[in-house]
Order: C-alpha cells, then sequence, then structure tokens
C-alpha cells in the first residue's frame, strides 16, 4: 500500500486516475482505516488531501448559503456559528458522529462520499437541498446530493474522482430543522434509524431517511399541515416515509425499525416546527 | 487464617486510606507495557487459519501454496503434532492443540502460518487450503436438548458410564433439600416461568495474546497475560513433556480479564510451534479473536416457586440449562457453582435445583464475573418479584421477609452453607439510598435485588517478602494485577506491617521463575487468600527481627515483643528498620519472610469445600422507560455490598462501579448473536454492544458494609464481583414497575422493552431475524 500526500487538486486527482479501482482517498480515516484493517478495502494507493493547498476552504459562507470543503471535519460544522444558525438538523447530526475524538478527525464530505445509508449527516444535507461538485481529471460536474446515492457503498463519485465541495443553500426564511436518531446505546453508536426534518415558515415540511432504506433517502415535501391534529400529523408522517423500506438487520427488526421511523418522523417534525418561533439555545431559526 | 487482634488495626496507617494505585500513572499515561508492547526483535509472527462456519468436518489440510509464500516458516496443522494430538483442560482434558479433524466453534483453528512478518503470516494464511465438510451443529439450548440432536462429542469420546454420552449433556448437578412436590400443597402462590440469559463476551481491551521463546537450555518461555500463570506454567509442561523447571511464564499485566483469562486455549499450539521452529513465536489477538475465544455461558431457567400468604416462601425449584459450547473448560464448574446459590440467599424450606452443562457449537464458555451466579440470580429474583405482584406485595417486603440473618442457612443438608455477614443491612442501605418507597415521577419505576456468590473453596497462595537493609521491601506475590489494583493491597500490608514508606515498596508478580506459587487470580480470593500470605511473611519478618535482635543484642528474647512495624524492647519502642540494622549488624543483610495461605477442601462437599467466604450485594435502580421507542434512562443505580473492611476504598469502590456498568451490559445491551452456520454475526466492537460512559446511569452510587467479619486481613473479604450478580434482576424489577409487564428474556434492549409494549407489531427482534 502507497501513501501519497499531493499538493494540487490536479496533483491528486491525477495520481487517482493512474490506478482508480485500487486508489482511495483518506482524509480522516475514520472509515477507511477501519474497513482496510478489516480488509473490506485493500487500496494499493492511498491518497491524503489534506495537504492540498487548493482545495475549497473548509468552510465559506455567502448570502445564497454555505460551502463546504473536503477538510471540514464535523467539529468544524458543529462550531460555526453560521452553520449553527441556519442548520440546525446539521448541528444536530454532526454532533452525534462517534464520539469528540472521532468528530476532531471525521470529514463532512466523506460521511456522504463513503455512500453508508446509515451516515448521520447525509439526511439533513438531503433535506436542506446540498449539491455536491465531483472532480476528476477531466472536468467537474454537480449533482444534488439526494441523487448522488445510488446504492449501499455506491455513489456518482466513480473511482478515480474526488468530491471537491459541498453546497447547501441557505433555507428559507422562517424555516428551521432537527435531526433525530435512534440507537442502540447512548455511548458511540450508529444509527437504527435517523430523519432529519425542514418545516418551512408556511408548514411545508421535508425530511432525510438515514437507514431506512438502501441509500438516503428524502421524504415529501408534504403541504402545511394543523400540527396540533394528530390525525393530520400521522398522515403527513405517513407521505414523509412513503419511500422508505425498513428491513430487519442486526442492529433492528423490520417491525420496530418501521415503528421508530414513525416515531423520529414525528418528533423531528415538531421538533423543527416549533424551533421555527422559539429558537432554542443550541441553534437559531432561519432568517 | 489468621487472627485479628482489635489493637493491630488502631496501629494501622495505610490500610483503610484511599491509596492511589500502584503502577496506576503508568497504566493512564499509556506506559504500561501490555504484552504487544513488548520487544522480541527475533519474534516470528503467527496466523491463524479458521474456516466460516461452525461445525465441520475436515478433511484435508494443504499448506504447499502457504509454504511457498514469501517470508513463511512454517506451517502447522494437527498432523504436524504429536499424535495423538495432545488435548488438555481443567476437569476434562478435551481441548486439541490444533481442531483435530472437526471444528466445533467458529474460530476453531485447523492450522497456524509462521513467518517472518504478520502480514506475511495472514498472506500465507491466506493460502491454505483446508477442505471441509460442514456439518449440522446446534448453536442455542432447545437445538442442543432437542431428541436427535447432533452430538458436539462423540460418544466415543466419552467414558462408557456417563449416562448422558448420548446427548449434549456432559454434566449435572442436583441440589436439594425438603420437599418442593409436596409443599406445592402449603402455597398461596405459585409463579412459574421460564428465564432466558445470553451468551455475553469479557471484551478485555486488552486482548492479549502469546509469545512462546525456546530457550537455549531446551525448555520454553511463555509470555502470556494470564490470570493463572501457574496453570499456565503445568498445562504447558504436560503437553509438550518438558519438567515444570524448564517452562517459565511470564505474565504480563492484563488489561482486563474479568476470568477470560484463566485458562490456556491458544498458549499450547505456540509452544509447539516454538519447539518446532526454533524460533519465538508471537500471536496477538484481535478483539474479535477474543469474542472467540472466551465467553459466559448462556443459560435457560424453568423455575417454579410458591409463596405463602405473607410473602414467606414456601419452595423453589430451578432447571437451569447452561449453554457451555464446545469443550469444557471450567464451565461445569460453573455451572455447579452457580446452581448452588441459585436458589438466593433466603430462607427456603423446600428447594430443588436440577442443572446441566450442555455442550454446543459455540466458544467455550468460561470463568466470568460472578461464574454462573447471575444466569440464575436472575431468575430467582424475578421470581420473587412475581410473587411479590401476586400477593400484592413490593419488592423490599418480600426480600426483607426472606433473606437469612446472619448464621442462618440459606443452603440446607448435610453440608449446609450461612449467611457470613448482616446481609439485611445491605437490603434497609440499597433501599434507603434509592428512597424506596418515595413517589415516583411519571413513567418511572424502581426495583431492588439481591444475590450471593461463594468465594473460593479450596486456595493455595504462597508469598515472599523481603525487608532491605534501608527499611525499603520487595513483596513476591503471584497473584495477577489485571485492573483490580492487588499490588497496591500488598503494598499497603507491606507499609502497615512492616512501617516501610510506601513509595520504597516493590510488587513483583507475573514471573513463575521467581515468584512463589499462586493457585490462580479468579473469585475474588486475592485479597483474602494473597492477602493472608502477604501479612504473614511480613510477621514472619517480625518475629525473625526480633530473634536476631534478641541473639545480636543479648537481650533476652522474652523481654522483646513485635508489633506493626515497630520492635518493642525493654527500653522503648524501636522501628523496624532500625531494630534490624542492630539485629543484623556489620555484616548487614536483610530479612526474608515467608507466608502461606492454604484452604483445603472438604470431602464430599457438592463444591467440593465450604467457600471462604460470600459476595453478597443489594442493587436498587430506578429507570424511566420512553414507551415509545423502549429506551431505558436509569436515573439512580445503587449497589451496597457487604465487604467486610475496605482495605482500600478507591479500590473498593472502582471494583463496585466497574462491576455495576459491567452488569449492565449483559442486562441492557449485551448479546453475541449467531447465524445459521454457528458464526458470531456481531463479531467485534461495531454490533456487540458493550455500556460506554454515556450509557453510565445519571447517578451511580456504591456503599459497602463494614462489619470487619471476613477471613482476610483485617476482617477483610473478596469484593470484585459482588456489584453484578443481580443487577439484571434489579433493572428487570424497574422495568416492569414502570410498565406494568415483566420481561423474562436478557438483555432489556429499547426494542425488546417496545415489542414488549407491543406484543401485536413484533415479527423478528433486531439479531434474530434470518440473515
Ligand atoms: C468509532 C467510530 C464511530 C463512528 N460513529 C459514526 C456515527 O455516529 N455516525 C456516522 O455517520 N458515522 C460514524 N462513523 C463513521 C465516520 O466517522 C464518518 O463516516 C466520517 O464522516 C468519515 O470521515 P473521514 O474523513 O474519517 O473519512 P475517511 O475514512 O478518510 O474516508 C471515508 C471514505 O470516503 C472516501 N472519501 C473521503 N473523502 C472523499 C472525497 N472528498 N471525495 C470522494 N471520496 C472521499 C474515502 O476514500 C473513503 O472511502 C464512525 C467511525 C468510527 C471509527
Amino acid at each position: 500500500m502507497r501513501y501519497y500526500r499531493p499538493a494540487t487538486t490536479a496533483q491528486a486527482v491525477a495520481a487517482l486516475a493512474s490506478q482508480p479501482h485500487t486508489s482511495r482517498i483518506l482524509v480522516g480515516g475514520t472509515d477507511l482505516l477501519v474497513a482496510v484493517r478489516h480488509r473490506s478495502a485493500q487500496p494499493t494507493l492511498v491518497v491524503d488531501i489534506k495537504g492540498v493547498r487548493d482545495l475549497t476552504a473548509p468552510i465559506s459562507v455567502d448570502e445564497q448559503g454555505i460551502t463546504f470543503g473536503p477538510t471540514a471535519t464535523m467539529g468544524d460544522v458543529i462550531a460555526h456559528p453560521t452553520v449553527r444558525e441556519w442548520f440546525p438538523a446539521l448541528v444536530e447530526a454532526a454532533g452525534l458522529v462517534g464520539s469528540v475524538a472521532i468528530r476532531n478527525r471525521a470529514s463532512l464530505i466523506a460521511n456522504s462520499a463513503n455512500g453508508s445509508p446509515a451516515a448521520d449527516t447525509s439526511p439533513p444535507l438531503v433535506s436542506f437541498n446540498a449539491s455536491v461538485t465531483i472532480t476528476s481529471v477531466s472536468g467537474e460536474r454537480t449533482s444534488l446530493l439526494r441523487e448522488f446515492f445510488l446504492a449501499p457503498r455506491r455513489t456518482l463519485c466513480e473511482p478515480g474522482e474526488m468530491v471537491t465541495s459541498l453546497r447547501v443553500p441557505r433555507p428559507s426564511p422562517g424555516s428551521s430543522s432537527a435531526f433525530e436518531r435512534m440507537t442502540r446505546r447512548r455511548g458511540v453508536d450508529l444509527a437504527t434509524c435517523s430523519v432529519g426534518a425542514v418545516v418551512d415558515a408556511d408548514g411545508a415540511m421535508t425530511v432525510g431517511l438515514g437507514a431506512l432504506g438502501p441509500t438516503t433517502l428524502l421524504g415529501g415535501p408534504v403541504a402545511p399541515i394543523d400540527l396540533t391534529s394528530q390525525e393530520q400529523l400521522e398522515r403527513a408522517v405517513d407521505a414523509l416515509l412513503a419511500p422508505a423500506t425498513p428491513i430487519g438487520d442486526i442492529r433492528a427488526g423490520k417491525a420496530y425499525r418501521t415503528a421508530m421511523a414513525r416515531v423520529l418522523a414525528r418528533r423531528a417534525v415538531l421538533r423543527a416546527a416549533a424551533r421555527r418561533t422559539d429558537p432554542d439555545r443550541l441553534t437559531g431559526r432561519s432568517s | 487464617m489468621i487472627e485479628q487482634h482489635g489493637s493491630e488495626r488502631e496501629a494501622l496507617r495505610t490500610v483503610g486510606a484511599p491509596i492511589r494505585r500502584y503502577g496506576g500513572a503508568a497504566r493512564v499515561s499509556g506506559q504500561q507495557d501490555f504484552l504487544a508492547d513488548l520487544p522480541f526483535p527475533d519474534a516470528a509472527a503467527v496466523a491463524l487459519v479458521t474456516l466460516p462456519v461452525a461445525c465441520a468436518t475436515v478433511t484435508g489440510i494443504d499448506g504447499k501454496r502457504a509454504m511457498e509464500m514469501p517470508g513463511v516458516i512454517a506451517v502447522v496443522s494437527a498432523a504436524d503434532l504429536p499424535q495423538p494430538v495432545p488435548r488438555f483442560g481443567i476437569s476434562h482434558q478435551d481441548r486439541p492443540v490444533l481442531a483435530d479433524g472437526e471444528v466445533l466453534f467458529h474460530g476453531e483453528p485447523v492450522a497456524a502460518v509462521v513467518a517472518e512478518t504478520l502480514d506475511q503470516a495472514e498472506a500465507g494464511a491466506r493460502e491454505v487450503e483446508v477442505a471441509f465438510e460442514e456439518r449440522p451443529g446446534v448453536y442455542n439450548v432447545d437445538q442442543a436438548l432437542a431428541t436427535g440432536a447432533p452430538l458436539v462429542r462423540d460418544p466415543s469420546r466419552r467414558p462408557e458410564d456417563d449416562e448422558n454420552r448420548d446427548s449434549n449433556v456432559l454434566e449435572t448437578a442436583l441440589y436439594e433439600w425438603g420437599d418442593t412436590t409436596a409443599a406445592a400443597g402449603e402455597a398461596a402462590v405459585i409463579v412459574e416461568n421460564t428465564y432466558t440469559f445470553p451468551m455475553v463476551t469479557h471484551f478485555p481491551i486488552e486482548p492479549g495474546g502469546t509469545v512462546a521463546v525456546p530457550t537455549d537450555a531446551g525448555g520454553l518461555d511463555i509470555y502470556s497475560p494470564v490470570q493463572h500463570p501457574y496453570l499456565l506454567q503445568r498445562t504447558i509442561a504436560t503437553v509438550t513433556g518438558l519438567p515444570l523447571s524448564q517452562v517459565r511464564v511470564f505474565a504480563p499485566d492484563p488489561g482486563g480479564g474479568f476470568g477470560g483469562k484463566q485458562t490456556p486455549r491458544l498458549e499450547p499450539l505456540l509452544a509447539f510451534l516454538a519447539l518446532q521452529t526454533g524460533r519465538p513465536c508471537r500471536l496477538v489477538l484481535s478483539l474479535e479473536q477474543t469474542f472467540q475465544m472466551m465467553r459466559r455461558a448462556a443459560c435457560r431457567v424453568k423455575a417454579r416457586t410458591g409463596f405463602a400468604d405473607d410473602g414467606a416462601l414456601i419452595f423453589h425449584e430451578l432447571h437451569c440449562d447452561f449453554l457451555i459450547g464446545a469443550y469444557a473448560d471450567v464451565a461445569p464448574r460453573v455451572m455447579t457453582k452457580g446452581s448452588y446459590v441459585g436458589a438466593g440467599p433466603y430462607r427456603i424450606p423446600h428447594a430443588r435445583t436440577a442443572s446441566r452443562a450442555v455442550m454446543s457449537n459455540t466458544t467455550p464458555s468460561t470463568a466470568f464475573r460472578g461464574f454462573g451466579a447471575p444466569q440464575v440470580a436472575w431468575a430467582t429474583e424475578s421470581q420473587l418479584d412475581a410473587g411479590a405482584r401476586a400477593l400484592g406485595l413490593d419488592g423490599l417486603q418480600i426480600r426483607r421477609r426472606n433473606l437469612v440473618n446472619v448464621g442462618e442457612a440459606f443452603f440446607r443438608g448435610p453440608y449446609e452453607a450461612t449467611a457470613d455477614g448482616h446481609w439485611h443491612e445491605a437490603l434497609e442501605k440499597a433501599a434507603e439510598l434509592i428512597g424506596w418507597g418515595q413517589p415516583l415521577a411519571p413513567g418511572r419505576g424502581r426495583g431492588i435485588a439481591v444475590a450471593i456468590k461463594p468465594g473460593a473453596t479450596s486456595g493455595l497462595s504462597q508469598s515472599l517478602v523481603r525487608f532491605l537493609a534501608d527499611g525499603s521491601a520487595i513483596a513476591y506475590a503471584g497473584t495477577s494485577d489485571m485492573g483490580q489494583g492487588a499490588r497496591t493491597l500488598w503494598q499497603q500490608i507491606l507499609a502497615d506491617e512492616l512501617g516501610s514508606p510506601l513509595d520504597k515498596i516493590r510488587v513483583v508478580s507475573g514471573d513463575t521463575g521467581v515468584v512463589p506459587f499462586d493457585l490462580q487470580t479468579s473469585a475474588s480470593r486475592s485479597t483474602v487468600f494473597m492477602g493472608n500470605a502477604v501479612l504473614e511473611a511480613c510477621r514472619d519478618i517480625r518475629k525473625r527481627v526480633l530473634a536476631l535482635f534478641a541473639e545480636s543484642t543479648g537481650v533476652d528474647e522474652a523481654m522483646l515483643s513485635e508489633a506493626p512495624g515497630v520492635l518493642i524492647t525493654p527500653d522503648g519502642e524501636l522501628s523496624l528498620l532500625e531494630a534490624s540494622r542492630i539485629a543484623l549488624g556489620a555484616l548487614g543483610g536483610e530479612f526474608v519472610g515467608q507466608g502461606t495461605a492454604r484452604m483445603r477442601g472438604r470431602k464430599g462437599h457438592p463444591l467440593g469445600g465450604d467457600a471462604a467466604f460470600y459476595e453478597f450485594n443489594c442493587t436498587a435502580i430506578e429507570v424511566e422507560v420512553d414507551v415509545e421507542t423502549g429506551e431505558l434512562l436509569l436515573h439512580r443505580h445503587v449497589s451496597v455490598s457487604d465487604v467486610g473492611t475496605e482495605l482500600n476504598p478507591i479500590q473498593v469502590t472502582s471494583q463496585d462501579e466497574g462491576a455495576s456498568i459491567m452488569g449492565l451490559g449483559h442486562s441492557q445491551m449485551e448479546q453475541l448473536l449467531l447465524d445459521d452456520h454457528g458464526v458470531i454475526r456481531n463479531l467485534g466492537a461495531l454490533d456487540y454492544r458493550i455500556p460506554t460512559f454515556k450509557d453510565v446511569p445519571v447517578e451511580l452510587i456504591t456503599h459497602g458494609i463494614e462489619n470487619h467479619d471476613g477471613p482476610g486481613p483485617y476482617g477483610s473479604k473478596g469484593i470484585s464481583e459482588g456489584a453484578l450478580l443481580c443487577t439484571a434482576g434489579a433493572l428487570g424489577s424497574a422495568v416492569s414497575d414502570a410498565i406494568g409487564i415483566p420481561i423474562r428474556d436478557l438483555p432489556l434492549t429499547p426494542e425488546r422493552v417496545w415489542t414488549a409494549l407491543h406484543p401485536d407489531a413484533a415479527d423478528h427482534p433486531g439479531g434474530e431475524e434470518p440473515a
């Protein structure tokens, strides 16, 4: 296994292109090194992009949204004041990834690029209508994150390519969001299922669904409802969860996972909705 | 045992104080050398070849391709070992050094590859071609006991007069007094239920491993972080035919053991590899491999219990099936000892406990903190609650009614066993600390449970202490310090008995070449056994100082006496150091003291002897249940143990806290899940869940009851297992109090609690659905 630390994006993608099927990008290594140890990944070339000088900056804010670069860590995401104000669900999700030590290494982009249907930050990002830019020796292209996920461990980012930025548009005024995750224990664990919800000022709702299908899924949008009506809420949850195809696996049986998706969707929607008018300390309301 | 005198206790200085852990700074700062850190520049690496199934006939092993791989030194399978392939074990010598024609559990090695580097050994192992035919195996109690079940052990390998020869039952135990059948008529209420306890693994943070080094003299040095270096020494000597004097075991401190590092497993293989290749051979286990090497026996208990109107136990009947795995290890003993106290610390006129050790094609189960008691206590404590519910009593009332008083028998018959402590004090203290009877917030429940575990029933610990010319001292004590802090106690005892400053005392352990014999570090015995041996060695030194002082000074021995740290002369007290200097005179030198603690067994006793002491614990828990998700939040967890004397309060607290949290593991989340081929599906840290610090109860309170009534130094008892004996019972009771539904299968995962609340919705719980 060769370790290579390029100085430019051009060098990085050239190296990846030189052996597309046996090279892997390394950022925090919190997925890759575990996979190498278990031999589920056996790269012959590891391209560490942390030394690349012309990478998109970790976090840059403009009027229309926030752009994340490949080295933005979960810790960076959680600490950034504008991210906290605009994307409370993302902050909640990033804050649940692993432990402090993991969050200081784990990169936001890799969490999605790794292609796990259980990745915590992908559901909120999908619900925020995020998009990614993919770069290779033959140029750049941009895709919506919800179309980026093809199958477990398979994304639009082909062998030899690299995700160079993640763009999240500024949420509409008066909207807010929340993230809910179910795990088997309180400490470090992967999601049994998760739901990130966005509720707009007018009450329209969108969700991102984690570990409820082969990839991160988008649910909704669903038209505004009277949130105090139990019946309307249940119908909205039905619609939001329509794309979900929960299975039984080692983390949960199908019946339980299905039931938990409902609980989490309900809780996430209600918390996001409440946050629109009554922002809690951790996060803010989009203005 | 050594007599205690009140005046001696008063003179103590460090015992009873919260002395910091001996070697603790190195341990927490990463400086301690674990096995994997030890340098062996010339060592060859070992990789194991295993099969992707649990039960198979091996028809051929071809190492030719592997031998051609770079760096490969040897490929060894059973055919390359002495024939018949040597087998070893404690009570049954049934475990082959390498799988011999058949594999009986997932992870049992069929061959080993020795190479210059680990990568080369692993690459070589992947090239070893193993031809095998999978056989139907048995992976749970039902399968193993079904009529016509495949037999884990061929009857031809079992004694002809063994009545269970044609079944998977390896051993049975029966404890019975009174007449449970006749007594049923007297009961006002009878409750009958089945309880299950899962297979769980020890999960030591240090997986461990072995390095076997051939010596110039033709012997072997074995490095392995084991709890019983002397057992390992004997096992290696036996399988290789070497004399004990040619086998030296170095046991670096285990990074957690919990019983999982007691019995030899791969060390005999490493010994043969080293002898065959003439090279030091090194194998460091992965966490996944430890899962395949050690676990606690799963257990199914069918219980039937009768109570009088007032809650008094009339009879208690238990059928316990321990799923022990593919080889005996110490599991039959776990079954007999765990069942012995299975009926609980109660006053029961009629009792019957019938238990079986049932073989299965799973990792051989072994000793694990609690040694069989937690499995049965789960059933007994849940039965007490079931009786209480039926009679309109609460958990505290029914235990108050039935718990034995000091000196009263909880096990009846010719080998009766009685309470060796004031156990009611622990019950009442726990009730007070949990706030028993105070109003509960909605969604919450409270539970209380008790349990006991017998300490060692025989033992031998020997110790040497050297009191050096400058007043510093060295204790040689074979106890393995696996995190319990044994060495700290020896240091404290030496400090007090010899008057040496703590920082001038060294403790040497983990080397059979220089440290005298100790039977084992198990059953929370060391404080009592090795503690008494160390204490005796210190007193031996004082007697020798006195005698030599008399000889050197001409003072009549009868005019002299000694006490902790001092020699008392007609002219007043001398520090032991001063006295020893005068005694030794110009030549100098040192004093060497020897101590032995020996407890013989008792003939005919079902456990081979009376327990030296009992660990008694009462645990009480207040839990909040999220009825939508089944998640539990433990608001308060109280653990009160009967400890005799706290020789070191921080260590007692940390043992009790550690055991409480470990108990929450099997109560709330831990379980090994197998697929249809007996392969462990949650092999590793990702899907086998143990509690993290975030899973610790909001408030965790431990307390020790001190009546100075133990057989160990200064009235101490062993303490390190008590706090997990009845965690499951207390939690189960609290959860059923909160949700109004008892759950009888562990662990109480959110999914299981939710399923209990939604009986119609459930299909297959997680992990139980066919893959
Ligand atoms: C103990 C532990 C706990 C964890 N807990 C959680 C959790 O709670 N929730 C959760 O979602 N995840 C969790 N993870 C997984 C992991 O931390 C996250 O997925 C993390 O975001 C990955 O980031 P990284 O920088 O470490 O990725 P790396 O390991 O460096 O890379 C991961 C994969 O993505 C590829 N990759 C990286 N960057 C790019 C890029 N720019 N373009 C294309 N491909 C790229 C790599 O080649 C590799 O295949 C945990 C991991 C560990 C070890």
